[in-house]
């Protein structure tokens, strides 16, 4: 990898990186900011979510500019309205639809998310003029298994470091590639708490955690864990490998997979980790995780699981979510 | 309303529909019965002979009889974020606390079949409702629609999903698709849709003789009955009926001076009362965008290519280009003066481009347009004063 690569901005958790990175392009994540600069509200109408709501802020006052493309994969309502207005309002950063299906299962899925892929990379040849090598797509996937090996191992003593230079260390990763994590800072007999939710981009929320003295000992967040679950094979054919890494992910809310529920999943990782408590930290006027908290929540009432619903927006008060942790942990801890 | 002619063929279709529902739950003891949401290929089912439910219609009638609120209040109360569709909210509600709903809820369902062409809500929906009444579903995967027409392998996998719900269908069910039936069935659809089509564009005519409530009441047929002759007679008849106020030089708002366009879904639990100063004014909603979204048609020779295309291409699954089109479109041929967008907090996909699209009219068109935050059901979003003051301010700058 000599020559520079090109920023590519994606969102939502199903694009597939490792095409573009074939590409030429350096995939980064575009996180939603903690500030406005107030040009997203003039094209969403208020009960949009701030993550979609602050990338097109991002975009329109030309914070992103840097970025040589957009990819967007077919996620949730909110974000296949994102990619109408992106279109149409930042020209100058061109917007790669990848229409990830919502199903994840069944005899038809395979052949269309094939079909879909290769779609995806003639638009990516046709756009930067130049055919991707198969040995390029190899390169990149295996790029990628070592990347995500990585934060597997760390996600492996997530428990010992403090929460929120731990996921400072994933966001990071994501936008940059450059695993950077501190030291370990280990609590012995902290609350083990599992945080379910959209995004990551909510540093307020692990600082609080963090300050109340628990641990986060696993996550369910759409571009958390689950994210670099599983890896693509290194043979076969490389468009297929990406597929079936897609497909194999725990799935986010947006997708249905009857066999592969997040109910189940969640369950495991709270057995498995020990964990006392389950924090959701929902964005306001987020519908797939709206919806799916009753069903993570009931599943975890019949487990005797306690949990707690936060929701978050842009000007998500760290006070007023640590008065409610607070009380959550001292629960758990049952003082 | 005694200014106002009521049209006697909505009064027609609103007894059919009380009709369809009080027979819908007495035959739902002998047949399987299937909820399904609005954009599903609805016409594979009714040829099978398997009763047909629209929880989304249900969210509507609970919205207009003042139910909602009540129902949504039981789901948030299970946890359901009070900021997600209220449609969902108030179904669910009707489904874990009957007993204070409409029509005491609706008829267990045996099946549930999910089609994602109008949102992703739906998806979450449905698999609640697989969960309270812990029975099968079926998801139709419909990709969004990023061009006109859609790309060959989406056309391919929607339309491969059509013989799998068939075979899942005839597997749950024991009933078999008979081709014939099918046939009928996609032809009754069409000439309803056709039917349809032509209903809406009599509001072309000046003065119209049809206003966008009295579609929305008009309209429940094309949703809850198509593929079956009673929606083709309604239609024939509510046709007959704008036949005759042409002829008569009748309009739906006496007087009519201006001519509007609507977008969005109805506001169920106001639905003549929200109108009531627009009429006042002499202002008449000649078009509209949602009940245009009945109007894809129907392809009978190819029945499993033309299902999956006119599935794929609904209104709210097209990209923000071919809508903006389809609205510029609306607006010159039914000669509006201007344009009323229900910003509706329960509809994400219906609403997140409607900044995007008033701009363009005023651009485009110059015609005003005004944005109206609301909800389609839940009537505690709904601010009276506010809403009353910027109507007036707009009727005004007409
Ligand atoms: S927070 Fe929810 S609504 Fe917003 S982009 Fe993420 S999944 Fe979509
Ligand atoms: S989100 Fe919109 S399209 Fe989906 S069920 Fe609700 S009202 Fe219908």
């Amino acid at each position: 990898m000599h020559r520079r690569r090109t920023p590519l901005g994606f969102l939502t958790a199903y694009v597939p990186e490792e095409l573009f990175h074939a590409a030429g392009f350096e995939p980064v994540f575009i996180f939603h900011a903690p500030e406005e600069y107030g040009k997203g509200r003039a094209h969403l109408p208020g009960f949009v979510c701030w993550v979609v709501m602050s990338a097109l802020d991002q975009a329109l006052a030309g914070a992103l500019d840097r970025l040589g493309a957009l990819a967007l994969a077919k996620t949730c309502d909110a974000t296949q309205g994102l990619a109408d207005l992106w279109r149409r309002n930042v020209p100058q950063i061109p917007l790669f639809h990848f229409g990830m299906p919502s199903r994840l299962e069944g005899p038809a899925v395979k052949a269309y998310l094939m079909a879909e892929l290769r779609d995806l990379r003639d638009r990516v040849e046709a756009f930067t003029g130049c055919p991707i090598a198969e040995h390029a797509l190899w390169d990149s996937i295996a790029y990628y298994n070592r990347l995500r090996a990585t934060v597997r191992a760390a996600y492996a003593r997530v428990a010992e470091y403090a929460p929120s230079a731990f996921y400072a260390a994933l966001r990071d990763l994501l936008r940059s590639h450059r695993p950077a994590l501190p030291g370990p800072s280990p609590l012995p007999n902290a609350p083990r708490l599992i945080l379910v939710g959209p995004a990551l981009g909510d540093p307020v929320l692990f600082e609080v955690v963090e300050q109340v003295g628990a641990r986060i000992v696993g996550d369910l967040f759409d571009l958390g864990e689950r994210y670099f679950e599983a890896d693509a094979a290194e043979n076969g054919d490389p468009l297929e490998a990406i597929a079936e890494r897609l497909g194999a992910l725990t799935p986010t809310p947006t997708k249905y997979h009857a066999a592969h529920s997040r109910a189940a999943r969640l369950l495991e990782m709270v057995r498995e980790r020990n964990a006392d408590g389950v924090i959701f930290a929902r964005q306001k006027f987020c519908e797939p995780h709206g919806f799916d908290y009753v069903r993570l929540a009931c599943a975890l009432d019949r487990a005797g699981v306690p949990h707690l619903m936060l929701e978050l927006e842009q000007a998500s008060q760290a006070g007023q979510l640590r008065t409610r942790v607070e009380a959550f942990v001292e629960m758990i801890r049952g003082v | 309303m005694s200014r106002y002619p009521r049209l006697q063929s909505l009064q027609e279709i609103s007894e059919v529909m009380k009709r369809y529902y009080v027979q819908r739950s007495i035959m739902a003891r002998l047949r399987p019965v299937a909820y399904v949401t609005s954009g599903a290929p609805v016409e594979i089912l009714e040829a099978m002979g398997i009763l047909t439910l629209y929880p989304e219609n249900y969210g509507a009638l609970c919205g207009a009889q003042g139910a909602a609120v009540g129902l949504c209040q039981v789901s948030e109360s299970a946890g359901y974020p009070a900021d997600l569709c209220s449609y969902a909210r108030s179904h669910l509600g009707a489904a874990m606390s009957p007993k204070q709903a409409p029509l005491h809820g609706l008829p267990r369902p045996d099946l549930l079949v999910c089609c994602t062409n109008i949102c992703g809500t739906v998806l979450k929906w449905y698999e609640a409702l697989a969960e309270v009444y812990r029975v099968p579903l079926f998801v139709l995967d419909v990709p969004f629609q990023r061009t006109t027409p859609p790309e060959p392998h989406i056309v391919a996998y929607v339309s491969e999903q059509l013989h799998e719900l068939i075979a899942w269908l005839q597997a749950h069910t024991g009933r078999r698709l008979k081709q014939e039936r099918l046939r009928q069935t996609l032809q009754y659809a069409r000439e309803a849709v056709s039917l349809w089509q032509e209903i809406l564009a009599f509001g072309q005519h000046r003065p119209s003789p049809i206003n966008a409530p009295d579609l929305f009441v008009a309209m429940a047929p094309i949703v809850t009955l198509r593929g079956t002759r009673k929606a083709v007679e309604c239609y024939r008849h509510l046709k007959a009926e704008l036949e005759e106020r042409v002829a008569r030089g009748i309009g739906a708002v006496p007087g009519e001076r201006y001519r509007l366009l609507w977008d969005n879904i109805a506001i169920w639990y106001r639905l003549y009362r929200f109108f009531r100063p627009f009429m006042d004014a002499g202002a008449c909603f000649v078009a509209d965008t949602y009940t245009n979204a009945w109007t894809v048609a129907l392809e009978v020779d190819e029945p499993f290519t033309g299902m999956a295309l006119a599935y794929t291409g609904v209104f709210i699954n097209l990209d923000l280009s071919t809508r903006l089109q389809t609205i510029m479109k609306l607006a010159r041929r039914f000669q509006v003066d201007g344009v009323v967008m229900h910003a509706n907090r329960s509809c994400k996909p219906f609403s997140i481009t409607q900044y995007e699209v008033r701009e363009a009219l005023r651009a485009e068109l110059g015609l005003p347009v005004l944005i109206l935050e609301a909800d389609m059901t839940d009537s505690r979003l709904y601010n009276d004063g506010a809403i009353q003051e910027r109507i007036a301010a707009f009727l005004e700058s007409l």
